[in-house]
């Protein structure tokens, strides 16, 4: 993943620091561009770069300061702490309740993969031994239905659908009231690929949404998405409460910077990510231990507590 | 007076100095587009290199110099020497009593088998017999899908409006089945039916996965398409590089032969969910140097246009 990518020359940059005798505007400036064109290669938005190198310049005032070690580890500090704010959105993440119906809406743009991600995080919890279910609200893409019901099928999951019924909203409230009436403790409910641009197929999702009430929405964004993933994450977080991000698609070469900008949009933490097209490419996302490893790295260890 | 002579001897040769500060303002314009870094740092450049040592001209400011040359640059990288013209291919392979064979390949959820669907539907308008070849033998409903867009197609050009012909016909032997193999049957069976074109689907595959490239080389290398499209999404960001060179890569390293089929086009979905994000257009387009032969622009099968170059050029400089 990004961070953990970027790691490396964020560390080589910052060594910069430690060479240069003495810590002036130009070798902080000269860091900073290093720092960031690594963010933008892997497709941190371009807005958030430029916050960070911002936020980053503020801290220092070069004037007023002395030591040379101290100007060190303000600067060091600062970027991490930039950084962190790119993946931590600062709130708890949502979690299911045990022995409760738990209503999960997935949304995203087309082809993100949230069909195939619905039955990941399904058959993850029933592994767990949760009474998992999945209900398929896209009556839009050719071969939706099937495609749940083969996965579904594969992995042992109860599931509802239709192939007359063209209406998403029906379907998607027929199928959490049945499987609630069962005491089905994880209802996924799937939908089709939307954009922004397109009212009516955000008019739909907000109609799916205020008939089954969600407990939780998430919003699956691939990692290979570039600079136009803010303005479509903000857009979806303005129609319905998006809760939670899941990247997908992390097994390519992509660093999923473009994704993280999600986080920042939807002011919503990453809590699985898709690593492949198998049911078990799927793990579970935690933003402090990930932020632990990745400050834990080499030389940089210890460095924000300093 | 005075004056006058002044901004004529003005006039004045551009340093890099001069050129530096607006290539580096361009360059971040350029990425926040979503051109890939990696080429809007080497288009900058080369621009940079154009025009260093040229003499501006009286009226020009550095700024609308560096714009100009930056626009021409970029509507020359998509427009491409090489047109690739189907109509005119698959009539030709029809006179010459063979089916023409397209292939589809790309990343996963990119919209291979939706556009596959909308071009299937412009062959048959323009009155070609089409056989959809089920390649994608992996992922789930992937057969599914294409045997709705045949029946849906069908509908809107049922056999009574072509002489009783059936224009799309679905080549399908479910999943689990060797990719290659199929679209070998399928190529025969068109050409035993008499079928105009075949539109071969394939599954999603990452670049970076061996095997999955390897098996796509393969089924290239043996069916030879006459035409292979590239999918890739107006959504990605710098990955456009990773993928199209290593599609091309595989295509090349596993074909064991001199001259190996590598891809002859792309075709640009999702392009109506970018705005004026329209960078990877030229990402992909400056990697191959191949045209980009549709752009898909929504979900329905008319959603298909060519490219129009200057108006992506005009979205990409603008604000
Ligand atoms: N390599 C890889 N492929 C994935 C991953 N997640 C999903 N896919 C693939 O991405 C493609 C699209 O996935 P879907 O689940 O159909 O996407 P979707 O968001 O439901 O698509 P629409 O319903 O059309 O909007 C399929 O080929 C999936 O197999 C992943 O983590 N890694
Ligand atoms: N908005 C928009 N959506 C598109 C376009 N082209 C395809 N899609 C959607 O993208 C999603 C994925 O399309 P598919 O055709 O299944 O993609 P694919 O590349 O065949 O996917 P896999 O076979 O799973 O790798 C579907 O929801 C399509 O409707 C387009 O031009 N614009
Ligand atoms: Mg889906
Ligand atoms: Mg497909």
């Amino acid at each position: 993943m990004v961070l953990a990518d970027l790691g490396r020359k964020i560390t080589s940059a910052l060594r910069t620091l430690g060479n240069a005798t003495i810590i002036n505007e130009e070798v902080l400036n000269s860091m900073l561009k290093d720092v960031c064109a690594a963010l933008l290669e892997a497709d941190v938005n371009v807005k958030l770069v430029k916050q960070l190198r911002e936020n980053v310049r503020s801290v220092i005032d070069f004037d007023e300061m002395a030591g040379g070690l101290n100007k060190r580890r303000m600067i060091q500090s600062a970027v991490y702490k930039e950084l962190i704010k790119l993946i931590d959105p600062g709130v708890k993440a949502w979690t299911p309740t045990k022995g409760k119906n738990n209503v999960i809406m997935f949304v995203g743009l087309q082809g993100s993969g949230k069909t195939t991600t619905c039955t990941k995080l399904a058959y993850y919890y029933q592994k767990k031994g949760w009474k998992t279910c999945l209900i398929c609200a896209d009556t839009f893409r050719a071969g939706a239905f099937d495609q749940l019901k083969q996965n579904a099928t594969k992995a042992r999951i109860p599931f509802y659908g239709s192939y007359t019924e063209i209406d998403p909203v029906v379907i998607a409230q027929e199928g959490v009231d049945k499987f609630k009436s069962e005491n089905f403790e994880i209802l996924v409910v799937d939908t089709s690929g939307r954009h922004k641009q397109e009212d009516s197929l955000f008019e739909e999702m907000l109609q799916v949404y205020t008939a089954v009430q969600p407990d939780n929405v998430v919003f699956v964004m691939d990692a290979s998405i570039g600079q136009a993933c803010e303005a479509q994450a903000r857009a979806f977080k303005d129609k319905v409460d998006v809760g939670s991000v899941i990247i997908t698609k992390l097994d390519s070469h992509a660093k999923g910077g473009g994704a993280l900008s999600a986080v920042a949009a939807t002011k919503s933490p990453v809590i699985f990510i898709g690593t492949g097209e198998h049911i078990d490419d799927f793990e579970p996302f935690k933003v402090q231990p990930f932020v632990s490893k990745l400050l834990g790295m080499g030389d940089i260890e210890g460095l924000i507590d300093k | 007076m005075f004056s006058i002579f002044k901004g004529l001897v003005g006039a004045k040769t551009l340093s890099m100095e001069d050129l530096n500060p607006i290539l580096e303002k361009m360059k971040d314009h350029l990425i926040s587009k979503n051109v890939a870094a990696e080429i809007a740092v080497k288009l900058c450049e080369s621009v940079g290199t154009k025009l260093q040592g040229k003499v501006l001209g009286t009226f020009g400011s550095v700024t609308s110099t560096v714009k100009t040359t930056i626009q021409e640059a970029c509507v020359q990288i998509l427009s491409p020497s090489r047109r690739v013209d189907i109509l005119r291919d698959a009539l030709e392979a029809r006179q010459q009593k063979r089916p023409y064979v397209i292939t589809f390949c790309g990343v996963n959820g990119v919209g291979k088998s939706t556009n596959l669907a909308k071009i299937c539907f412009w062959l048959i308008e323009n009155g070609f017999q089409v056989l959809i070849a089920a390649c994608d033998t992996f992922r789930a409903g992937a057969v599914e899908q294409l045997r709705t867009h045949t029946r849906k197609l069908n509908a809107l050009h049922p056999p009574e409006k072509h002489n009783g012909r059936h224009m799309v016909q679905l080549y399908e032997k479910g999943y689990g089945k060797d990719a290659a193999g199929i679209a070998m049957e399928a190529v025969n069976f068109a050409r035993d039916s008499r079928m105009d074109v075949v539109l071969v689907d394939t599954a999603g595959r990452m670049q970076d996965n061996e095997p999955l490239m390897k098996a796509l080389s393969k089924l290239i290398k043996v069916n030879q398409p006459d035409l292979v499209l590239f999918v890739g999404e107006a959504l990605v960001g710098n990955e456009a590089v990773d993928q199209l060179m290593k599609f091309n890569q595989a295509l090349a390293d596993h074909s064991n032969v001199n001259d190996p089929r590598l891809i002859d086009g792309i075709i640009l979905t999702k392009f109506d969910t970018i705005d004026d994000k329209v960078g990877a257009a030229i990402s992909m387009t400056y990697i191959t140097g191949q045209p980009i032969v549709f752009v898909g622009t929504g979900q329905t099968y008319t959603d298909l246009r060519n490219l129009n170059a200057k108006a992506v050029v005009n979205s990409l400089l603008k604000g």
